[in-house]
């Protein structure tokens, strides 16, 4: 009795196609690289703010002697602590455990690192809606001038490219052979 | 030979002015903070370099690359970033002057520029696999 083909493979929950592109095989270094440099980027901007907000002296603006309103505190540095243990979690599961057809293990190894790929996701995701919580609480609804909204955007910006690193990492490592060019999940 | 030694003095002289630029954006407004870029810019190709000889063995060749191998291009992406963002990062915070921001970040690309298109003119021994 011969298995269906992995294209209509009923046993298959979630199948996404993942459009071909044609870097050769230069694609999955291409992808680290891109990664990385989005990894790193997201940590800048937010090091900006903090930079930005450690420097901002008490004559701001035209106002001769007010202190600076708000700075970047440990409740800024929260969402951005949450997203990078996330980005730790995914990228440290093997990809070949969840996808389970490999013959790795029983099928409780492949549930347990079901579970703790949900808890990294959980965790950026936990990170991206605590900035977007941190940028409304604090500077948005407190009416702050643009100047110190600007540390909120950083915080988003940051979740935003941590996940869109993870993202682009997770891709160009689970299309590493070339008989294999699904995004499985 | 008269090929390669054009280019060995044409990216000598790259090099030169890269440093160059680096120097001046220190020096001109005498704040040497900018100098860290050289020193990142000039780490920069040492994880790969590092990391390249981990999947090099004739049953990684197979598969593709090793996870050794992305670690490696990991980093080197994160320390070339940075390179970038830490003059800017400094000029935003009013720490250093934009232009030496401007300079440092031109001289840093210049060096690592140098870098590449010498691992990539005399890279002999890898280029009977690829």
């Amino acid at each position: 009795m011969s298995l269906p083909r992995a294209n209509y493979d009923p046993r298959r929950v979630c199948l996404n196609p993942f459009p071909e592109f044609t870097f050769g095989k230069r694609r999955r270094a291409i992808g680290v690289y891109l990664a990385g440099a989005l990894f790193t980027l997201a940590n800048w901007t937010f090091l900006d703010a903090a930079i930005l907000s450690a420097h901002a002296k008490s004559p701001w603006g035209d106002q001769p002697d007010a202190p600076p309103p708000v700075h970047v505190t440990f409740v800024d540095w929260i969402p951005g602590i949450c997203s990078l243990l996330g980005y730790l979690v995914i990228n440290l599961i093997d990809k070949d455990r969840i996808r389970g057809d490999e013959g790795l293990g029983d099928s409780r190894a492949v549930w347990r690192a079901r579970l703790i790929l949900f808890i990294g996701f959980a965790l950026m995701a936990g990170g991206l809606a605590g900035s977007v919580t941190v940028l409304v609480l604090k500077y948005v609804l407190n009416g702050y001038p643009e100047q110190f909204v600007y540390y909120g955007y950083a915080n988003v910006s940051q979740s935003v490219a941590m996940m869109l690193s993870a993202v682009v990492l997770w891709i160009s490592q689970s299309t590493s052979s070339e008989y294999e060019y699904n995004l499985t999940l | 030979m008269p090929a390669g030694l054009r280019t060995v003095i044409l990216l000598s002289f790259v090099l030169a002015l890269g440093f160059l630029l680096i120097i001046l954006s220190c020096a001109l407004w005498q704040n040497w903070l900018p100098l860290l870029v050289a020193l990142t810019f000039v780490l920069a190709p040492l994880p790969n370099a590092l990391f390249s000889h981990c999947g090099a063995d004739e049953f990684a060749a197979d598969y593709g690359d090793s996870g050794a191998l992305d670690v490696g291009r990991f980093i080197t992406s994160m320390i070339v970033v940075t390179g970038f963002a830490l003059p800017t990062v400094l000029a935003h915070a009013n720490v250093i002057d934009p232009k030496a921001c401007v300079m440092s970040v031109a001289g840093g690309g210049l060096v690592y520029g140098t870098i590449l298109a010498y691992a990539a003119a005399f890279s002999q021994e890898d280029s009977d696999y690829d």
